[in-house]
């Protein structure tokens, strides 16, 4: 479909407790993705999202990626949960570069003190902060397990407090992504990052590009629960980038932000 | 041949004649040949009759800009029945639109919709629903799949198109699942993996048509659905034009 490499930033791997997922496993997974030429993805574990214990899911990820060098794992914390910091410490002894949070699945918000303490310790390990903003379309939830998205009031002083630490935001829609940008008065902090699994509307990746920077826009496709054609036909059919938008979106971005990480605190 | 059975012409870009333009613009780039286009720029959910015949003519421009491109389904409220049913003949009867579009203004089910309904068959024009089954509420008269299911069932000379597939595809399925005469269009919601594959499963492929809901979401991510769907080429083909084709006798 492309001759540009792509890294997919949000892919998943495992369970979601409310749907059968195909192409779950490493080799479906790389499989699925390979049919619209990604070969590298950056993954999590569904089942950490409603683990109680969610570090549980770490060394579990790491055991289903060993020997996968297309995958990266990205690990789970709960900063909720006691001792979360020994989750992160063994996320570290595991080799994951970065942490994802699900806020609303675990009761707390990006405007918590928490989410700071969350963000200095990441940055002490030098790892980077994925929040996800959603999972699933809130319309369609089980009935006993309704759970809205995550707001982003807070965010922007969270970022800016903590400079040098890389932040991802994942699952995040037009709307969140566009009031940041107003909020931020066209000065986004350095350290904040889009994945655009769920941008939507007619040219709006491009529009979103425009908004918030290129350089922070990270390729990402929410699979094997969304399927991958979608962003590879928004980014590559539907808007009209030039090659090095679509280098920096696809991977180069993707790269940076790694390249930035070191303990004590990342350089983006 | 691609056809969009679910377009709109409201968004924020330039006017609605600017949008026209630009959104062929965007289908080109992504395959579509020809586009359902259906409201204007009111979002009303309840339009009094001047406000439906100012969306129509919208649509009406439109296809008379580019005939080769956009295909004019006719919006109506029928709450407004005697100036639906005029409006049905100012449309589609005397003018270029073949189909019908109905929003939330009316539960679908209601006495209201049967001479809309009569006159539909009349014309062999299908009728688009929106539909939706959220958990977190729906508007008051918001219609879900069990309503088009009602509907079709007395009027089994009328072709349905389940607008959204009920959004929760996975219930909107099975609602309208022995009801020949109720295709399903795929547009609206997340391109969730696997929701082409069930209402081929479920429905048949024949019954299954692409949307995509524009530009309120991007004709890449409904496509998706279907080009990305573990079916046959020859069921990808009907989903995405054929099925429609066979709908309004193209």
């Amino acid at each position: 479909m492309t001759d540009t490499a792509i890294i997919d930033c949000n892919a998943n791997l495992g369970n979601w407790p409310f749907r059968r997922t195909g192409y779950n496993t490493p080799d479906a997974l790389l499989e699925r993705l390979a049919r619209v030429d990604i070969d590298r993805a950056w993954v999590t574990l569904l089942d950490a999202v409603m683990l109680k214990n969610v570090g549980a899911a770490n060394p579990w990820l790491a055991e289903m990626v060993a020997g996968y060098e297309q995958l990266m794992p990205v690990g789970s914390v709960n900063p909720t949960w006691p001792a979360w910091e020994r989750d992160l410490a063994e996320c570290v002894d595991l080799g994951f570069r970065g942490v994802r949070v699900n806020p609303n699945y675990h009761g707390w918000t990006l405007a918590d003190p928490i989410f700071g303490e969350l963000l200095a310790a990441a940055g002490e390990a030098g790892m980077f902060v994925e929040v996800a903003l959603h999972m699933t379309d809130e319309r369609h939830h089980h009935p006993l397990v309704m759970v809205p998205p995550v707001a982003v009031d807070g965010l922007l002083d969270a970022c800016a407090a903590h400079p040098n630490v890389a932040i991802v935001l994942a699952n995040v829609k037009n709307a969140p992504a566009s009031q940041l940008a107003r909020d931020a008065d066209g000065e986004l902090p350095g350290n904040l990052y889009f994945e655009l699994s769920h941008f939507e509307s007619v040219g709006g990746v491009q529009a979103l590009a425009g908004e918030l920077g290129v350089e922070r826009i990270l390729f990402g496709t929410h699979a094997p629960y969304y399927y991958p054609e979608s962003s590879v036909l928004k980014v590559f059919e539907e808007c009209d980038f030039s090659e090095p938008e679509l280098a920096a979106i696809t991977h180069q971005n993707a790269e940076r932000l790694l390249a930035s990480l070191q303990a004590g605190g990342s350089q983006p | 041949m691609v056809i969009d059975c679910h377009v709109h012409v409201q968004g924020n870009r330039g006017t609605p004649d600017d949008r026209m333009g630009y959104l062929l613009d965007y289908a080109d780039r992504v395959g579509i040949d020809r586009l359902c286009l259906s409201l204007g720029t009111s979002r009303d959910y309840s339009p009094d009759p001047e406000t439906f015949r100012r969306d129509n003519d919208m649509v009406w421009r439109a296809v008379e800009m580019y005939p080769e491109r956009y295909i004019g389904f006719c919006y109506l409220n029928p709450g407004y029945l005697q100036e639906s049913l005029e409006e049905i003949d100012r449309c589609i009867a005397d003018g270029p639109f073949v189909g019908i579009k109905l929003w939330v203004a009316m539960l679908c089910d209601q006495p209201n919709l049967d001479p809309i309904c009569e006159r539909a068959a009349e014309l062999g024009a299908p009728i688009l629903q929106h539909t939706w089954l959220k958990i977190t509420g729906n508007l008051q008269y918001e219609s879900t799949p069990h309503n088009v299911a009602n509907l079709a069932r007395r009027h089994p000379d009328v072709n349905f198109i389940l607008g959204h597939s009920g959004g929760n595809w996975e219930m909107g399925y099975r609602i309208v699942q022995d009801l020949p005469n109720v295709c399903a269009e795929v547009s609206g919601g997340d391109p969730e993996l696997g929701q082409t594959e069930m209402g081929v499963a479920m429905l048949g492929a024949e019954r299954i048509v692409y949307g995509s809901d524009a530009p309120g979401r991007s004709f890449a991510s409904q496509l998706a659905k279907v080009r990305g769907a573990d079916i046959t080429d020859d069921q990808r083909a009907m989903i995405l034009g054929g099925n429609m084709r066979r709908l309004l006798g193209l």
